[in-house]
């Protein structure tokens, strides 16, 4: 399938994006343009691919050429190798201190509300706000959810916050402002291993309950 | 070498070279928010660029060293005094075993670069030694240095004294004309920023700094899908204020982003402190290119290694 090329625009003076729309061709084209090389960073966003290049070695004309010449084999590209994570997760309680109140407002059960987060594949738009925090996307819309009026000083890392149409992961503990239904299991960031990083850009995430401990 | 830290000030933290090829695990450069400072500290002692230094926010801050060493700071101005003799900056320095060097409070700029001779203990992680206090890595413990705390230096051999020349002392100052491309959410019509002065409020840290002053109306384009954004981008937040990345800043942001600024002057943001005024000199990619080949020759001359 022949997908049209996207536009491409600066970003100051040391970066391209790319608006490529929603869908799994960002995470190939970030495989690709790492495979590429000269790029200093390569970062996805929900609807984009942001690039940056080193403005001592070449000038923005020369890297948006650059950058052109790969996106003339986007039809190409290959679908990035993706993992899918089988999350193990607790839901409710302490581990998830909004859970009662967020299934009070959408007049389910505590039970409908993990059912439904447990019956969905999720995606790894991106990571960013801080280390390993995954947004997540896949969600069912109607799992309505705001932001916190005020936001927690203190998130246990492992905890699964939820907003309209989106899970985000906390892969360390510290302030957090989205609502909190549970905790997973999993190290999403472990200094210890090669990659600290559990999760890429483009993976998929299933959300397994376990007994609460 | 053992250096002890006998008072750390608002914030002091080790810093080495920027954290690349992480942003899209979330993870920014970190580094030293005004990094032709810090290479300038190295430089006086004949280290490179970027080796491990202490940052040192608006000060004042004290260290004893236990054995001699050679010293250099550089950055926001302040006073020096080390056995009870007023020490220049940027000169490399000799402190006697024993003694110690206080810095006086900033009386312009926001950050201060004490490099020391030798090698400074520093935790490496995912390629740089730089301290990121949001996720507690590199540096010291991934932390701020406490009173108490004592850092080790490998030993090295004497070096001839040198001084930072003149042209390449950049004083800090209260006002700041910083030279900016436009971001990607800049609105079409809207490029006058030349003549609007910002001013800083005292929301400052590492991550970011919060300026007040007019900015275009945005109308329903107040929010939109997170995106990459980079240290010097100048985003602006649903109730009207600006906030401008530092390198600990978030590595993707949902706010419009509607300026940048320029490679050549991002370095110029560690200096500024609340109160300061900020303007925005809107320039084409040439230009940013010009001023950074301009820029960077000027540096490359003193610091053959360093890239802005």
């Amino acid at each position: 399938m022949k997908a049209p090329r996207p536009d491409v625009i600066a970003c100051g003076d040391d970066a391209l994006r790319i608006l490529c729309g929603e869908g799994d061709i960002r995470h190939s084209l970030a495989q690709h343009l790492k495979h590429m090389q000269g790029w200093t960073e390569i970062v996805p966003g929900k609807l984009d691919l942001t690039v940056s290049f080193d403005p001592h070695a070449e000038r923005m004309t020369g890297a948006q050429a650059r950058l052109s010449a790969a996106l003339g084999n986007v039809s190409t590209l290959q679908p990035r190798a993706a993992r899918t994570h089988i999350l193990e997760a607790g839901f409710g309680g302490e581990a998830g201190p909004d859970l009662a109140a967020l299934a009070a407002r959408l007049g389910q059960t505590e039970e409908q509300v993990i059912f439904t987060l447990g019956q969905q594949t999720l995606h790894v738009d991106m990571l960013g706000f801080t280390p390993g925090f995954a947004y997540l996307s896949g969600l069912d819309p109607e799992i309505v959810s705001e932001r916190l009026a005020n936001p927690r000083s203190r998130v246990a890392a492992g905890s699964i916050g939820l907003i309209t149409g989106q899970v985000g992961l906390y892969a360390l503990v510290g302030p957090g402002g989205w609502p909190i239904l549970g905790r997973i299991r999993a190290r999403l960031f472990d200094r210890a291993r090669t990659d600290p990083f559990l999760m890429a850009p483009g993976d998929s995430v299933v959300l397994r309950r376990i007994p609460a401990a | 070498m053992t250096i002890e830290v006998i008072y750390p000030g608002v914030q002091c933290t080790v810093q080495a070279g920027p954290r690349g090829g992480w942003r899209h695990a979330g993870v920014p450069a970190a580094g030293p928010a005004d990094p032709v400072s810090m290479a300038l500290a190295n430089r006086l002692l004949g280290k490179p660029a970027g080796a491990a230094c202490l940052e040192i926010s608006l000060g004042p801050a004290s260290f004893r060293f236990l054995e001699g060493m050679q010293v250099a700071v550089t950055g926001a101005a302040a006073d020096l005094e080390a056995g009870q003799q007023d020490m220049p900056m940027h000169e490399t320095l000799t402190i006697a075993r024993g003694q110690t060097l206080a810095i006086g409070p900033a009386h312009t700029g926001a950050r201060l670069y004490l490099s020391v001779s030798g090698t400074l203990q520093a935790e490496e992680f995912l390629g740089s030694a730089s301290t990121y206090m949001p996720a507690r890595f590199g540096g010291h413990e991934g932390r701020a240095l406490r009173k108490g705390d004592v850092l080790s230096a490998e030993a090295a051999g004497v070096i001839p004294a040198l001084k930072t020349p003149g042209p390449l002392r950049l004083a800090p100052m209260p006002s700041y004309a910083l030279r900016v491309v436009p971001g990607p959410d800049l609105p079409a019509g809207e490029e006058d920023f030349n003549a609007i002065a910002y001013r800083v409020t005292t929301r400052l840290s590492r991550m970011g700094l919060e300026i007040e002053g007019p900015f275009p109306n945005l109308g329903g384009a107040g929010s939109r899908s997170s995106s990459a954004v980079f240290p010097g981008a100048v985003q602006v937040t649903p109730q009207g204020r600006g906030f401008l990345l530092l390198p600990d800043g978030q590595t993707t942001g949902g706010y419009p982003h509607l300026l940048q600024v320029i490679r050549a002057d991002r370095h110029l943001l560690g200096q500024v402190r609340p109160g300061d005024s900020l303007r925005f000199l809107l320039r084409t990619q040439l230009q940013a290119e010009e001023a950074l080949r301009a820029k960077q020759a000027l540096l490359q001359s003193w610091m053959p290694d360093f890239r802005l």
